[in-house]
Formats: C-alpha cells, sequence, structure tokens
C-alpha cells in the first residue's frame, strides 16, 4: 500500500489527535501530545475495532498462544522487579510501572486482532499438578475478552491518577498495583478452578495493603472487612470446588481442576420445593455468596461503602472499575456454567433481591449520602444490581447487556472516583455541603464530571443507556423469571430515574448555585495529570455509547454458545432429577476444546504421548 | 553391615549430638563478643541436621526396600519411606531452629552451648519416634524427645516465666508419657503384643478380648497422642510452654516436636487400632478425633484472635494447625494413602511456614527489646521492610492464602477430607481458617499500617546471617511448595502408602517378621488387594523354619481359602465355633509366649497352620473399607521378633 495514502487514510486519527491537542488552554506541551496522542489512539481503535481483522479468504487467524501468559506474568515479574528498584528513587518505580502497565496494555490489543468466534481463543495449557488434575489452563472468549482489556485500560489510567495524590511508600504502591493487575487478568482468563481460585484470593492482598496502608481515617477497620468477607465467601466457593473435583474422579477415576471437564458433571438436585437443598444447590449457593460478596449483592454489600471511601483514589478506582467484576464475571461463567440447573431456578427469586436490594435499595441509599464517594459506591451497588439482573434473566440480550455493562460500570465508576479524587486531594474533605458552586471555578472538572454523570445515569448516547437498555429488555422476556419478569423489567427501569435523582440532586449540590464556601474560590481546575488520566475513560464513554456494535458483535458469538449450552444443561438437568451424579455431553466442540480427556488412562495415554513427543523434540534438538 | 545404611540418618545425628557435646564441653569459649557457643556450635548442629536430612533424602532416592538388612531392627524401628519422610521434615525443623538459635542466643544473653545437644538429641527422639513400630521404643523415642525439649523450655534460667513453662510442661508431658505408657501396659495386657501391628492384628481378629481393657487402654492412649500433639482439650499447655520458652526453642517445640507427635499417632492409629471396630466411625477413634478437630480449629482460632502477644497467638495458632492436620488424620478412615499424603504434606508445609513466622519474629528482636506483643511490632513496615515482608510472607502462608506452601496443604488436607465424605468437616475447617486470617491480617495491620504509641520504643531487627539464612530457606521453600508441590505431593504419597500399606510393612519388617497387615481401605491402594495376602508368614519358629510352607505355596492357600470363605462359609454356624474355638487357643498361646523367646513357643503349632487360615473374612461389599481381609494368628508374635529368622 502506498505510505502516502494509508497516511491520508489515517487521516481521522490525525485529525482527532490534533483537537486532542488544541483542547489545553495552557502551554503544556507535555498535556498537549499526551491528549493528542489519546485521541488519535482512541480513533484509530475504533476504526480498527469497526472494520474488524481483515482475513483473506480461507485463512485461519494466526493466534499467539503465550499472550495471555504475557498480559499475566508481565506485571507479575515487573512486581518482582519492583522490589529490586532502590526506595529512594520513586519516580524512576512510578516510571517503570507505568511502563510496564503501558506494554501490557498494548499487548492486550492484540486480543482484538482476531474474530472472536465462538469457542476459546489464545488457549494456553500446561500440565501443573497431574497428580491432583490441576493444569495451568488459560483462554479468553467473546465473554472475558472484554474484561481484559477493561482490566488493561483502567489500570494504568487508576495508578497515574493515584501518583498524584500518593506520595508515601512508592515501592510498596507499585508493588501492590502490578502484583494485583496480574491475579486480575489471572482471574479473568483463568479455565482452572484452582488456577482462578488462586488468583481471586491473590487479588486480596494488595487490595488490602493498598486500603490499609494509603486508606483514610477507618482504613483498618474496612481493609480487614474487605479482606474477611471475601475470604468468607471464597472458602465456601474452594469446598464447592473440591466437592465437584472428586464427584468427578469418582466419575472418571483421573481428577481435573479444569473447568471445561467440570462443566460435564452433572449433579442431582433437589426435588421441588422451597428451601430444598440437593448437591447442585449447595455448591451452586457456595459459587453464588462468594461471587454475591463479591460483586457485592445485597445484603453481603455492607463492605463496600467501607472499602471505598476508605481506599485511595486508585484502589477505588480498580475495585470498582475491575474487582467487582471478578464476581459479576465468576457468576456467569462459573456459578451459571457449572450449575444451570441451580442457577436457573433460583434465579426468579435472586432477581428480586437484585432489584430490590440492588437496584432501588442501593439507589435510596445513595441518595441520602452526604459523602460524595459513599454516594459512588452505592451508586456501584444499584449499577451491579443491573448486571446482576441481566445474568438472573439469562437471555442472550440480557446477558449481553451484562457484560457491556460491566465494562460500562468499570469505565464511569472509575472515572467518578477519579473526578471525586480530584477534588478530595484540593480539599480534603467529600462532604457534599462542604461544595457548591463549583462550576465557577472548575469549569472543566465540572464538564468531565457531568458527562460521566449522564454516562452513569444512562442518558442516550452514552454507554450507560445502551447496557441497561439491552439488560431491561432482556429481563422483560426472560423465561427464567416466569410472570415477575414484567414486573422485574419495570422496577428496573424506575431504577434509572432513581439513578437521575440521585446524581443529579449531587451535581446540583456541588456545582452550581452560589459559591458559598469561601475555601472553594480558589480551587484550580483538573492538571495535566488528571486530565490526561480521564481523557480516555470520557471518550470510551462516547465510544461505546455511539458504537455498541462494535462491542455487543464480539460477544455475541459468545453469548449464544452459553445461552444456548445452559438452556440444553437446564433441560438435563431437569430429566436428570435426584439421580446420582453422571457426565453429560456437551455438544459444542469449540467449548470443549483443551478440556482434559476422560478417564483415567486417556489421561495417562495423553501425558505420555506429550512426553514422547518432548523427547522426540529433545532429540532432534541434539541432532541439530 | 547395611543396616547401618539405614540407620545412616539417625545415626549421623547421634554421632553428630555426640561430637557436639565433646566439642562443647572441651571447648574454651572466650569472653569475647563474637566467640560464643553459638557461633561455634550452631552452624555444626544445623549441617549435622541437614547432612541426615540428605542422607535421607538420598535413601529415599535409593529405596529403603533395596537394602539389605534393613528389616533386622523391626519392628523396633521400622525403616521405611514414612521414616524417611519425617526424618527430613523433623531434621529440617530442627536444623532451622538451629540456625534460629545461632542468632537468638547470643543476642539475648542466652549464649550456653547445652542448648544445641539439646536440640539435635531432641531430634534424634523426633526421628526414632517416627520410625518406631513398637511401644518400646515409641517410648523411648518419646522421651528422648521430650527431655530435651524440656531442658529447653527452661532454657532462660533467670526468668520466672520460663521456669514456670518448663515446669508446667515438664508435669504434663510427664503426665501424658505415663498415660501413654499405661496405655501400653494394658494393651500389652490384653493382646500380649508390643509391637504395633501385632496388637492391631489381635485387635482386628477379635475374639475374646478383654473389651473393657484394650478400649480403656486406648482412650488413655488417645488422650495421650492428642495432649502430644496438643488437640483441644489437651492443649492448655502449649501456649504457656510456647510463650515462656525462648523463641528458637518456640520453633522446634511448634515444628518438629508436632510432627514428630503426629507421626506416632498416625503409626498408632494406623498400624494398630484402624480394624472394623476401632477403625469404625460407629465405635471407633474417627469422631473423637472428629470432635477435636472441630473444637481444636474452632476454639484455637477463636482464642488466638484474643491474643495481646504475637507469640502467644503463634502458640494457638500451632494449635489451631493441628485441628487441621486432624482433619487429614480422620479421613484416613474412609480414603487411606491419600489422607495421610495429605497429612504429611500439609506438616511439610506447615513447618517451613511456621518456622519461617517464628525466625521472622526472632529477627525482629533486639538486645533486651525482644518482640513480643503486636504493639512491638507497630511501624516496622515502615522501617525495615525487609523483615516485615518476611513476616507477612510465612503469615499469609499460615493463613493459607495462595500460592504458598500452607494454602496448598489446606486444600489437600480438606480435599481428603471431602473425598472421604466429612463435608461437613471440611467446611467447618475451611470457615474457621477464615477466623485465622483475622488475627495473621492483624500482624500486618500493626506492621504495616500502625504507627507505634509516642515514646515507645521502636523494634529494630537484629543483624544475624543465620537467622536470615534461615528465613531464605524457609521463604524457598514455602513458595516450592505453593507453586510447584507436584513432586512433594508425589513423595508424600509414597510415603503414606508405605506406612500402613500391606507392602510397606512387608517390606519394612522382612521375611522373618510375620507382621501380617490389611490394607487401610482397599480402594485406596490400587493393585494391592491382590498383594494382601503375600505377607501373611505363617507363625512360625526357627526350629520348624525348614519345615514351614515358602511363603509363596502358603499364599496360594490362603487366596485359595479366601475364596472359599467368601460364600456360604459365613453363614455356617458350626465352621464359625471351631474357629472362635481355634482363636482362643491361640491367644492363650500368644500370651503364654511373652516371655519367652520366640524360638521356644509354640513349637507344636507349625502344623496347625492350615487351619488357621480359613480364618480369613471377607471384607464386606460396602464402602467401609476397614474390615479385614484376614485375620492373623495371635500367636504370630512368636516370629515378630527379628530373633525368629536370625
Amino acid at each position: 500500500m502506498n505510505p502516502a495514502f494509508s497516511l491520508f487514510d489515517m487521516w481521522p486519527a490525525l485529525a482527532a489527535g490534533a483537537v486532542g491537542a488544541l483542547i489545553p488552554s495552557k502551554k503544556d506541551w507535555k498535556l498537549r501530545a499526551g491528549l493528542g496522542l489519546v485521541g488519535a489512539l482512541l480513533v484509530l481503535f475504533t476504526i480498527r475495532t469497526w472494520t474488524g481483522p481483515v482475513l483473506a479468504e480461507g485463512e485461519t487467524p494466526r493466534e499467539w498462544p503465550n499472550l495471555l501468559n504475557a498480559l499475566i506474568f508481565l506485571p507479575l515479574l515487573g512486581a518482582l522487579g519492583v522490589v529490586f528498584l532502590p526506595r529512594q528513587a520513586p519516580r524512576a518505580i512510578q516510571r517503570f510501572t507505568l511502563a510496564v502497565l503501558g506494554v501490557g496494555f498494548v499487548l492486550s490489543l492484540a486480543l482484538l486482532s482476531v474474530p472472536m468466534s465462538k469457542g476459546w481463543h489464545f488457549q494456553y495449557v500446561h500440565e501443573w499438578i497431574p497428580q491432583l488434575g490441576i493444569r495451568y489452563h488459560v483462554a479468553v472468549d467473546g465473554i472475558s475478552v472484554w474484561l481484559v482489556l477493561l482490566t488493561t485500560f483502567t489500570t494504568p489510567l487508576a495508578v497515574l491518577a493515584s501518583f498524584g495524590s500518593i506520595k508515601t511508600r512508592m515501592k510498596d504502591l507499585c508493588f501492590s498495583y502490578l502484583l494485583l493487575q496480574g491475579a486480575m487478568i489471572a482471574s479473568f482468563v483463568a479455565l482452572d478452578l484452582f488456577l482462578f481460585y488462586l488468583a481471586f484470593e491473590l487479588m486480596l492482598v494488595p487490595m488490602y495493603i493498598m486500603i490499609g496502608i494509603w486508606g483514610g481515617a477507618d482504613k483498618i477497620k474496612a481493609s480487614v472487612k474487605f479482606f474477611l468477607y471475601t475470604m468468607f465467601g471464597s472458602v465456601l466457593m474452594l469446598s464447592a470446588i473440591l466437592y465437584m473435583v472428586w464427584t468427578y474422579t469418582k466419575i472418571t477415576g483421573a481428577p481435573s481442576f479444569d473447568l471445561l471437564a467440570l462443566s460435564r458433571v452433572m449433579l442431582p438436585h433437589a426435588p421441588q420445593g422451597f428451601m430444598k437443598f440437593g448437591p447442585q444447590e449447595l455448591c451452586f449457593w457456595a459459587f453464588a455468596i462468594a461471587f454475591f460478596i463479591k460483586v457485592p449483592m445485597f445484603p453481603v454489600h455492607t463492605w463496600l461503602p467501607d472499602a471505598h471511601v476508605q481506599a485511595p483514589t486508585g484502589g477505588s478506582v480498580i475495585l470498582a472499575a475491575i474487582m467487582l467484576k471478578v464476581g459479576t464475571y465468576g457468576y456467569l461463567r462459573f456459578a451459571m456454567g457449572l450449575f444451570p440447573y441451580a442457577a436457573g431456578t433460583a434465579s426468579a427469586n435472586l432477581a428480586g433481591v437484585a432489584v430490590l436490594g440492588g437496584i432501588l435499595y442501593g439507589a435510596l441509599c445513595a441518595w441520602k449520602q452526604d459523602d460524595v464517594k459513599k454516594l459512588v459506591a452505592y451508586s456501584s451497588v444499584a449499577h451491579l444490581g443491573y448486571v446482576m439482573l441481566g445474568l438472573f434473566g439469562s437471555t442472550p440480550s440480557g446477558i449481553q447487556g451484562a457484560i457491556l455493562q460491566m465494562v460500562n460500570h468499570g469505565l464511569s465508576t472509575g472515572a467518578l472516583f477519579l473526578l471525586v479524587g480530584v477534588v478530595y486531594d484540593r480539599r480534603h474533605t467529600r462532604m457534599v455541603d462542604e461544595f457548591g458552586g463549583l462550576a465557577k471555578v472548575m469549569p472543566v472538572y465540572a464538564t468531565l464530571w457531568l458527562i460521566v454523570t449522564f454516562a452513569s445515569i444512562g442518558v442516550p448516547g452514552t454507554n450507560g443507556f445502551v447496557g441497561e437498555f439491552m439488560i431491561i429488555m432482556g429481563t422483560y422476556v426472560s423465561p427464567r423469571l416466569g410472570k415477575f419478569a414484567g414486573i422485574d423489567a419495570t422496577l428496573a427501569a424506575a431504577g434509572v430515574i432513581l439513578g437521575a435523582v440521585y446524581m443529579l440532586s449531587v451535581t446540583q449540590k456541588m456545582f452550581f448555585g452560589p459559591l458559598s464556601n469561601p475555601k472553594n474560590k480558589r480551587l484550580s481546575d483538573v492538571n495535566g495529570r488528571e486530565a490526561f488520566a480521564l481523557a480516555p475513560l470520557v471518550v470510551m464513554i462516547f465510544i461505546i455509547g455511539f458504537f455498541p456494535s462494535m462491542f455487543t458483535d464480539r460477544m455475541k458469538d459468545a453469548v449464544s454458545a452459553f445461552d444456548l449450552r445452559f438452556r440444553d444443561t437446564f433441560e438435563l438437568a431437569k430429566s436428570h432429577g435426584q439421580k446420582p451424579p453422571e457426565l453429560i455431553d456437551i455438544d459444542d466442540a469449540s467449548f470443549l476444546k483443551g478440556a482434559p480427556p476422560l478417564g483415567k488412562a486417556a489421561v495417562e495415554a495423553e501425558r505420555k504421548e506429550r512426553e514422547d513427543a518432548e523427547k522426540a523434540k529433545k532429540a532432534e534438538g541434539a541432532k541439530k | 553391615m547395611s543396616v547401618y545404611l539405614a540407620l545412616a540418618p539417625m545415626l549421623i545425628i547421634a554421632l553428630g549430638g555426640c561430637g557436639l557435646m565433646l566439642a562443647e564441653a572441651y571447648a574454651h569459649f572466650t569472653d569475647e563478643k563474637d566467640k560464643g557457643p553459638s557461633s561455634e556450635l550452631a552452624i555444626p548442629t544445623a549441617v549435622t541436621l541437614f547432612v541426615a536430612a540428605a542422607m535421607a533424602a538420598g535413601l529415599w532416592m535409593k529405596g529403603p526396600e533395596t537394602i539389605e538388612g534393613f528389616r533386622s531392627v523391626a519392628p523396633y524401628l521400622l525403616l521405611d519411606r514414612f521414616t524417611l519422610f519425617f526424618t527430613v521434615v523433623t531434621c529440617l525443623g530442627g536444623g532451622l531452629a538451629a540456625l534460629l538459635a545461632g542468632g537468638y542466643l547470643p543476642e539475648h544473653n542466652l549464649d550456653r552451648g547445652e542448648f544445641y545437644p539439646l536440640l539435635i538429641f531432641s531430634t534424634l527422639g523426633c526421628v526414632i519416634l517416627a520410625a518406631s513400630g513398637d511401644l518400646l521404643s515409641l517410648f523411648l523415642g518419646l522421651e528422648t524427645m521430650s527431655l530435651g525439649v524440656y531442658a529447653m523450655t527452661g532454657f532462660r534460667r533467670g526468668s520466672a516465666r520460663s521456669a514456670e513453662a518448663a515446669l508446667k510442661y515438664f508435669l504434663l508431658g510427664s503426665f501424658a508419657a505415663a498415660l501413654l505408657l499405661y496405655g501400653g501396659a494394658l494393651l500389652y495386657g490384653a493382646t500380649g503384643h508390643t509391637d504395633l501391628v501385632g496388637i492391631g492384628q489381635v485387635l482386628a481378629k477379635g475374639g475374646r478380648l478383654p473389651y473393657p481393657m484394650v478400649v480403656f487402654a486406648f482412650t488413655l492412649i488417645l488422650a495421650g497422642l492428642a495432649f502430644k500433639v496438643s488437640a483441644v482439650p489437651f492443649h492448655m499447655w502449649a501456649p504457656d510452654a510456647y510463650e515462656g520458652a525462648p523463641t528458637p526453642a518456640m520453633s522446634f517445640m511448634s515444628v518438629a516436636v508436632k510432627s514428630a507427635a503426629f507421626a506416632m499417632m498416625l503409626r498408632v492409629l494406623v498400624l494398630s487400632f484402624s480394624d472394623a471396630r476401632f477403625g469404625s466411625w460407629s465405635s471407633g477413634w474417627p469422631p473423637i478425633l472428629a470432635l477435636m478437630a472441630v473444637a481444636t480449629m474452632i476454639i484455637a482460632n477463636l482464642v488466638a484472635g484474643r491474643q495481646e502477644s504475637v507469640k502467644r497467638m503463634l502458640a494457638y495458632s500451632s494449635i489451631a494447625h493441628a485441628g487441621y492436620v486432624l482433619v487429614g488424620v480422620v479421613a484416613i478412615m474412609k480414603v487411606g494413602a491419600e489422607a495421610q499424603a495429605s497429612v504429611l504434606f500439609y506438616l511439610l508445609g506447615y513447618t517451613v511456614s511456621t518456622a519461617g513466622a517464628v525466625g521472622a519474629l526472632i529477627l525482629m528482636g533486639h538486645r533486651g527489646a525482644e518482640a513480643v506483643s503486636y504493639e512491638d511490632l507497630a511501624g516496622i513496615g515502615r522501617r525495615h521492610p525487609g523483615a516485615a515482608f518476611a513476616m507477612s510472607f510465612f503469615l499469609l502462608s499460615l493463613a493459607g492464602v495462595p500460592p504458598s506452601a500452607g494454602f496448598f496443604g489446606k486444600l489437600y488436607v480438606f480435599r481428603a477430607a471431602i473425598g472421604a465424605g466429612f463435608y461437613w468437616l471440611a467446611v467447618i475447617g475451611l470457615l474457621s481458617s477464615v477466623i485465622g486470617a483475622y488475627y495473621y491480617l492483624r500482624v500486618m495491620v500493626y506492621m504495616y499500617m500502625r504507627e507505634p504509641a509516642p515514646g515507645a520504643p521502636v523494634a529494630t531487627p537484629m543483624k544475624s546471617g543465620m537467622v536470615t539464612t534461615a528465613l531464605v530457606l524457609s521463604g524457598i521453600l514455602v513458595i516450592l511448595l505453593g507453586i510447584l508441590p507436584g513432586s512433594s505431593i508425589q513423595i508424600a504419597i509414597e510415603a503414606a502408602t508405605k506406612v500402613g500399606g500391606l507392602a510397606a510393612l512387608r517390606d519394612a519388617c522382612g521375611e522373618g517378621c510375620t507382621v501380617q497387615r490389611r490394607a487401610l481401605s482397599p480402594s485406596a491402594f490400587p493393585g494391592s488387594p491382590s498383594r494382601e495376602p503375600n505377607s501373611l508368614r505363617p507363625p512360625t519358629h526357627a526350629s520348624s523354619h525348614a519345615n514351614a510352607p515358602s511363603p509363596r505355596r502358603l499364599r496360594g492357600v490362603l487366596r485359595r481359602a479366601a475364596a472359599r470363605l467368601q460364600g456360604p462359609a459365613r453363614g455356617q454356624q458350626r465352621g464359625a465355633f471351631r474357629l472362635r474355638v481355634r482363636v482362643r487357643a491361640g491367644d492363650r498361646v500368644g500370651r503364654g509366649d511373652v516371655g519367652r523367646r520366640p524360638d521356644q513357643a509354640g513349637g507344636d503349632r507349625a502344623d496347625e497352620q492350615p487351619d488357621q487360615a480359613p480364618r480369613v473374612r471377607r471384607a464386606g461389599g460396602g464402602g467401609r473399607g476397614h474390615r479385614p481381609l484376614q485375620g492373623g494368628s495371635a500367636a504370630g508374635r512368636a516370629g515378630a521378633h527379628p530373633g525368629g529368622v536370625s
């Protein structure tokens, strides 16, 4: 291709870059260059994602199998590297951390280089502890790819923003960020339950340290509460995992922790009736409680406001934008994937809890908060209520909307926390009463806040609208919710209005009206670092709002395959009844790609084959 | 000669201990600061123990079964893989304690050389305890181990606390030892055996045993065992003793002594009390131990959360960990080898994690200001990040946060419990480990998130190469066991299948010994049912040795007899009656033989063999794997001594 032509072809990106560079009013060339770059890259991203990967006829997309390993281990190795950097050079540590996260983000864009057809992509399997059937098994599909991208996209911004407010113990901070990043990505791509559990637990430690060291006045209580709540859930999940593995071992003779293998296990369920539990229900609830705590869902959401209020800005952003998604993602992938029947039968009740306890109660709580950060935290409870509602409805549209809403919530709530951090850094208070009329002194800040607020409310044209619309639509037609589907959908729609009530009322109180408090008269507007951290989030809000099909197209196949499997297994479970556990056939080769072979003999044969192949390879190498 | 090869780890420890004692006695330690006994003795002690561990590892690779004559000390010392595993674990615990002591004792003005010989002989006692297959050698090992530890506990002579701890530990420890001894004596009276396998056979065979006596004896033994592993409600001594003891001694107590005590528990329960009666859920030890495990996990974790002293918290945490191990022990009754392997792996992981945590606590103190309470640790995370990092690392392993040895051990133990069908036990254990996480986190809270009270002294870590070495060593092991546990799991499985497993006992006791074992659970040892009769060796004596049927022929006879008895023979009352009579006759002879040399005993019984063979009972088709596949003869003990062949 003619280079001049391709340059011409990139004119929208160049134009966006120019616009970005012209936005800042001050003569800050760093900021100009940075914003220009952000604008150009985002437009390029949109164009490339819009057209999708260009493949010649009959060409199979090439996937680099180590991509996910690189995404997981790059931050982990980076964390190790931070340990060896000198404590006296915080700037060097900061740059190193940002560089590692930046490289991770660029690498993760390669995930979009293949069409997200159904089944697993970038799969990598490696024997880890063969005696217990534990394998290092990672892969993405159309569902998890967005969460991985959300992680690699949001974390660098959160880290960048937090460097503005946190000045002490930089080494510990960067170590925690990098460790957290590795664990979060691992939890989204793990297909082995052991690996998932490992990542799920490992995530707690850095976040615990982050809240506990750099948090607010009541940080210790908040951090311990956060850790113990989550751990309580996760040990319940661990016992259910062990039960599943044991059942699988009993049937096939060979143990396996692999999700694909365990998906074949059909556990007996309880006879119909209120509060009746069979093994399937018990295992489902063990998983579900772990994820509900993480999400968090009413009534186990009480750790969240504490943790958010006490956490430093960067920690809050990561906690809200990414870590909560581990709960919703885990519910979708593991609780629904492994126990379709129990999940299906419980979902009508759970949807009621999500609507009443999450969407409505969360919104009402948010309305009554004096502390802006607490308000945003409760708004998270409400927003995740939508996500969970979409998952409980388990219609393709609802699930797609839920996944999109996970991303949306990550972007808009992440941006809200960053914005709250901006005023907190200046005034060291977050009480709504302390502010008023800020739009006069901080016009840019007020503009950004309004945009993000609209996204959070779900005004058409922003990302929030798309997600909530799809979820409510999916809920309305959901067969799982039975006769409550309509009520749920109506109440959820009412929740949107409540969202407008609490968000707009706080906006009105903080930004408009008279500038009564003299302390606010000399506040400076957003600085370069903050603008640079916020700009990508704000732009992404519009990109998703205007071009949602870019995202939904890529998750469509995975979601419909999931939905089909879910429905099939549900029917199968109905006929299976209370019979002892047995293996079922999953009629989806793309799903079972990479699953361990069935039975002890097959497992051993496969191992032997692989060893032979390795030996042959070695021998060949020696010959050469 | 080659038996010495098999005994090499113990010999190395014993000779090393003697050498150290001589060196300590004859060396003239100058009063110069860096020339205390610790600087001379600590490293040799550690090296001796690590060499012994390495020797054990070497023997493992060579395979103890292949060494000729390794059975000649059976059943007093069973030199099987189980022993080798515990040799490594206890030597590791002892060696790490020696390194810690090398830093701790000079720092805190306790630098007297006796500590090291005490430590090393105590470790020898641990190894003997793990190896013993006879009540006599078991008691010997127990006392060898305990006496050294009593002395080490009271090592800080000037401190009333230390003296109190030592006295308490000594009195209660002797009491427990007396319970064990009394129980052993009663068992001997009831069964005519002191070797664990023989006791197991007699109990398995049933018949007219004085059951009240056996049950009483069993209760006493169980209490003694529970005391030694410090399970609730026999744990009262532990916190006081641990807190009063010098910290390296505490490390040794909570690591090596506890592992050896669990080895003893496994040996006794598995070899002697795993028959259909004592090993069953309805009438045996499993429910007792399960209750103890639940009580231990919950109470110890709850109480540990209320402590103000980190040292005392670690003492309670060590009790709590005994609870988790007990869960694995309970599961043995159902899943056999798997559960045993999980216990072994847990103990290994626990050893390195606890030694590391205690070592980090030692590292944080210096002369005159030992870090003991939470307050002492406040703010250390910012001032001395290295020490704080080490502490948090090991505490997270103890709390069971992956990827660490502690997490994997827990996973493995609870997996065994779930595999055995004890879901509730696993769930209680997992939930109580959440309570456990609270107090481990609390240490981190003080280290990282609190500043010392104004005016309070800030902990200053000592500088000691030896402590650092110990920490690095255990740190590497913790992370290795957490990330790549595959090979060590394999080792634990092998070690476990070689205790209680039939093949193992045959290996351990040899041809000359008529030890007969049933597999704990046929399903636990794939392929073992066919091999079971292998080890059956007729009770024989030297004079009839030539006439005795060869093991192979006998095997055939037995297999046929067993096959015959599967069917209707079970219901035949007359046959059963006859059998019972035989049993009684055998019993009497067996008991009468006690004082005599085996070759003088029961010379007229060689011809009874074919009749005894049909006493084989079949394991029921049910899930319980503890029905004996074969009953042995009480007279079997006649040949149980090595003298029988020589």
